[in-house]
């Protein structure tokens, strides 16, 4: 940015926005680098609080303690089956789905865009939705799990403005080429809303990776709790632990570390996907196709 | 090749009636181009063709099939889009190929079709390029190589040219017209160019208000427009249209227009006439700056030239009207122009069209 070519009121406008951006991104990130630097340490050093932004004695017995127990495995790969099932199947979903209330010649169009809209404002309640799992049978059911989340009215209509803003001429001319609706949507619609299919993509997979509260009502059965449940039950147990709460002998993870370093690997995966999802955010896709 | 036979085509939209029943025979091979106004119908008119818009009534046949009821993919009909619509995020290569993939054409087929297609457009360079780095002309010529790839019995052109520059339209329009002597396909061509619409067509449908106003060649439209709005629609400049009256004195037609007198051509309609309102139209290249044996003189009042090379227009106002002329200069010198006062039109060039219904009254007869 050349400042030469701004005015005085803009400089100082612009300073404020970097100085307010940067705090805001300190109050974010520090949480992050605290967890981290604590799952690092040793207990003794965390307990004493000497610990603020990098680790202080640094061990992995925190790590070592997490990773050797083998449910916090099953709950991983419990966490990936509900997050890439549950994203494949809500993808399924809204894509179809918000297709369709793109199209004008849908019959009773403006019904059932509102008929979705509904479902963001209002819905049955919590008891309700429990007691029609159950009687779905999807009670402690992976498929329970995934699809009994799979639909989200926000990221529907999100895709369906998006659709509608694809000019006609796509669809005619791919109409005309001999197209049905599904080759459009496959052959002309998806390509062209790959920014926007990303977002969702990424609102599916932190939804499902964070899922916690219904995941937590719906599973009874230990060895299908995500990694969310597993973590809370970790922390219930340790606190339960008055040994091991008042331990001192164990300078070398604590209560506190262990906790944090579940915390860290339950951050790590769902971190690593942003950038591959990101290129998708600011490229132009719409460039040059039809002309203004 | 097939024609394309409209009759009683209609469109609409609730109840309002956009296109009102159309009748129109195209033959195979022949290139037709619509012009009109804004709103007056011409997409609706192609879309409907092209199976895009629902036909409210009356029907369509493409050859001797009636096809209000085929899909679009079925009518073996192919369009040129006004924006191209070329896929942003395929090839050249693969927008061309598109429709061929999606009938599931053999792969080495496509590949042909498409190099064959490539080279007659000149676009055999830029086939792994993306839309979004071509330039106009260039998009264009893909859009067209995607309609003309399929081989189809019909081509539409919604138009096509008109993004793109002056000079770039003119070039296109050549190629347009070169490629149709080559193929030979059976096109309808939508424009409110009247230029384009006077180069590529074998014959015009000039139409108003979701009606066609008159069919026929270029030059019979120029020459014998049946009423007042196709004379002011084709041409250009177009028809200069004046309010007169009509005086038969001892079998000679004598028009009246402001003060001065204009001699007619014989036209039965307006034998014995006295005292009959009507309007006269001369072309702005009908207009003649010296006097002729049988021209009759009018004056003027010169308001502005317009030097436009090797010919100017002169824009001048008579008995209150504006009328334009198009006057030749003398290498660009409009000197002898500046000092005009009275202009000379030859009773031959000159149509009559009645005062009411604005229909021209029959064109001039020479007996
Ligand atoms: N979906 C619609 N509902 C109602 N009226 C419509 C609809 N689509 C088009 N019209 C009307 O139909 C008329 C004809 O439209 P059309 O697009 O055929 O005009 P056009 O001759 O192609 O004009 P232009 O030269 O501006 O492209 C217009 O008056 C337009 O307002
Ligand atoms: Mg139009």
């Amino acid at each position: 940015m050349n400042m030469n070519l701004y005015s005085r009121g803009d400089k100082f406008f612009a300073i404020c926005i970097m100085v307010l951006v940067g705090l805001f991104t300190l109050s974010t990130l520090y949480p992050f680098i605290y967890i981290a630097a604590v799952s690092f340490s040793s207990g003794f050093a965390v307990t004493s609080g000497q610990v603020t932004i990098v680790p202080i004695d640094i061990t992995f017995a925190a790590y070592d303690r997490v990773l050797s127990d083998p449910m916090f495995w099953n709950a991983y790969k419990n966490t990936f089956i509900y997050t890439f099932g549950g994203t494949f199947v809500s993808l399924l979903i809204i894509i179809p789905g918000a297709y369709a209330l793109s199209r004008p010649q849908l019959k009773g169009r403006r019904f059932w865009n509102f008929m979705v809209a509904f479902t963001m404002w209002f819905n049955a309640g919590m008891i309700p939705f429990f007691l029609n799992m159950r009687d779905l049978g999807l009670l402690d059911s992976y498929f329970g799990i995934i699809i009994g989340f799979a639909c989200n009215a926000f990221n529907i209509i999100l895709l369906r403005n998006f659709f509608e803003g694809i000019p006609d001429s796509f669809t005619e001319a791919a109409r005309m080429d001999g197209a049905n609706d599904f080759q459009v949507l496959w052959k002309v619609f998806i390509p062209l809303s790959k920014p926007a299919i990303a977002t969702i993509t990424l609102f599916c997979i932190v939804a499902r990776w964070n899922g916690f509260f219904w995941a937590m009502v719906l599973l009874q059965d230990e060895d299908k709790l995500p990694l969310q449940v597993y973590l809370r039950r970790v922390i219930a147990e340790l606190t339960d632990d008055e040994e091991f709460v008042s331990s001192t002998v164990n300078a070398l993870y604590s209560f506190e570390t262990v906790t944090a370093a579940i915390m860290v690997c339950s951050i790590v995966p769902i971190l690593m996907i942003y950038p591959f999802i990101q290129k998708y955010f600011n490229k132009g896709i719409m460039l040059g196709g039809v002309k203004e | 090749m097939s024609g394309v036979s409209l009759s009683k085509m209609t469109k609409r939209y609730g109840i309002v009636e956009v296109v009102r029943g159309i009748d129109l025979e195209i033959k195979p091979q022949e290139f037709v181009v619509l012009v009109g106004p804004s709103g007056c119908g011409k997409s609706t008119t192609l879309r409907m063709i092209a199976g895009l818009e629902e036909i409210s009534d009356g029907t369509v046949k493409i050859g001797d099939r009636v096809i209000n009821e085929v899909a679009p993919k079925d009518r073996d009909v192919a369009m040129v889009f006004q924006n191209y619509a070329l896929y942003p995020h395929l090839s050249v290569f693969e927008n061309i190929a598109f429709g061929l993939r999606i009938r599931k054409v053999d792969k080495k087929v496509i590949t042909q079709s498409v190099n064959d297609v490539a080279n007659t457009l000149g676009l055999t360079e830029y086939l792994e390029r993306k839309p979004a780095d071509l330039s106009g002309g260039q998009r264009q010529r893909v859009a067209m190589g995607r309609a003309i790839v399929r081989h189809p019995k019909i081509f539409l052109f919604d138009e096509p040219l008109s993004n793109l520059d002056a000079k770039l339209r003119t070039q296109m329009r050549a190629e347009i017209k070169r490629l149709h002597k080559r193929l030979k396909v059976t096109s309808i061509y939508v424009t409110h160019d009247q230029i384009e619409a006077m180069t590529l067509a074998d014959r015009i449908v000039v139409m108003n208000d979701g009606r066609i106003e008159q069919i026929g060649t270029p030059m019979e439209l120029f020459n014998n427009p049946v009423n007042t709005f196709v004379a002011g629609f084709i041409g250009s400049p177009p028809m200069n249209q004046l309010n007169a009256i009509v005086n038969d004195v001892d079998g000679r037609l004598v028009a009246k227009v402001g003060n001065s007198l204009i001699t007619l051509p014989k036209i039965k309609a307006l034998a014995n006439s006295s005292n009959r309102e009507v309007i006269v139209g001369i072309r702005p290249e009908h207009v003649l700056l010296q006097a002729s044996a049988t021209s009759s003189p009018i004056a003027i009042e010169l308001e502005l030239v317009e030097t436009l090379g090797s010919e100017a227009l002169l824009h001048t106002q008579i008995a209150k009207t504006p009328f334009v002329v198009k006057a030749e200069t003398r290498f660009g010198d409009v000197s002898h122009l500046d000092k005009v006062t009275t202009l000379h039109i030859e009773p031959d060039l000159i149509k009559v069209f009645d005062a009411d219904t604005g229909m021209a009254l029959a064109t001039a007869i020479q007996d």
